[in-house]
């Protein structure tokens, strides 16, 4: 890979970072707000069900992780496992696009 | 060991070599912190002997001293520092002006951020404690290591020089600035006090901004 392409993947991971820390305070702090009544299963998902505006939030979640993940496990593989082929980085993109896959699946069995 | 007030870890090994082990290799030159020839691991840690005191590294009376880590060893205590130095000139670690004897001289004002940043990071020596710190070079041999990325970082800062895409190019990547996990050991082992974690995190800036300009 060359170095400018290593320069993107840099600035991915960081970008995808800071949208991960929004992320995650969001979905915790909402996680504590949903339980404090004890809201059922039907109860949150009479409220996720069709608003696009969680779906916006987790698809925007989801789509951070799979850019994030992948590139800390490119490194994780180089320097524990001597991994640095192209090998490695076509098994991460099809990683991303599992990690895709799962969450919107997740996502969507919310939302319709 | 005869122990005495403020005796060196220098002066223990140099203790053995003159009086127990005649055959015992290390290395040494001035013995008051200017050169960085003495770097070795003391119970665990890079430092330089010649300042460091046997009261302060002592564990239980005990030293325990070994040849610098990440490079490799000649002889007991002396470690090869060629590769550590040939990284240094892989990334671009010289510099290189564009004016001629027959121009003025390069006025850089002295509180200008570019010259404050070489002043934070210009008095390294090349001891290698920073690079035998790093845990990022143990594990990936090709990565340039903290000393050389500093020098490019002051180089990068260096408005009289002229080769600073260059630059940029041979510092950025898997091997360059970007394999580098902020763990901070070069910041804290540094003798000299310098922070290549920070210059490191200035080439990543740096590096992004030329790449976002489509320098790179």
């Amino acid at each position: 890979m060359t170095f400018r392409n290593e320069t993107l993947l840099w600035m991915l991971q960081r970008a995808s970072a800071a949208v991960l820390a929004l992320c995650v305070v969001v979905h915790l702090a909402t996680m504590v707000y949903a339980i404090r009544g004890g809201l059922s299963a039907a109860e949150i998902l009479g409220r996720t069900r069709g608003n696009y505006g969680w779906l916006a939030f987790y698809s925007l979640f989801v789509l951070a992780c799979a850019v994030h993940v992948p590139i800390g496990l490119r490194a994780v593989l180089a320097e524990w496992f001597k991994w640095r082929s192209g090998a490695r980085d076509l098994a991460l993109a099809a990683f991303a696009v599992l990690i895709a896959a799962l969450g919107m699946r997740a996502v969507l069995g919310v939302f319709l | 060991m005869p122990r005495y007030a403020s005796q060196t870890v220098l002066d223990v090994v140099t203790h053995i070599q003159r009086a127990l082990d005649p055959t015992l290799a290390y290395r040494y030159a001035c013995r008051v912190g200017m050169c960085g020839s003495c770097a070795m691991t003391v119970n665990g840690v890079a430092r330089w002997t010649c300042r460091t005191h046997v009261d302060r590294a002592a564990k239980d009376d005990a030293l325990e001293i070994e040849p610098l880590r990440n490079l490799p060893v000649i002889r007991d205590l002396v470690t090869d520092m060629s590769g550590f130095f040939d990284k240094w000139a892989k990334a671009r670690g010289r510099f290189e002006g564009g004016a001629s004897r027959n121009d003025d001289f390069a006025k850089v004002v002295p509180q200008s951020r570019e010259r404050e940043q070489v002043d934070a990071a210009i008095e390294c020596i090349g001891c290698g404690v920073c690079y035998a710190s790093c845990d990022v070079v143990t594990w990936n041999p090709d990565y340039l290591g903290p000393a050389a990325l500093n020098r490019a970082w002051t180089l990068v800062n260096d408005v009289r020089d002229t080769t600073n895409t260059e630059r940029l190019r041979a510092i950025a990547g898997d091997a360059g600035c970007h394999a580098c996990h902020t763990h901070v050991s070069c910041t804290e082992r540094c003798p000299k006090q310098i922070a290549p974690t920070a210059g490191i995190a200035g080439l990543k800036r740096a590096v992004a901004k030329a790449a976002l300009r489509g320098e790179l």
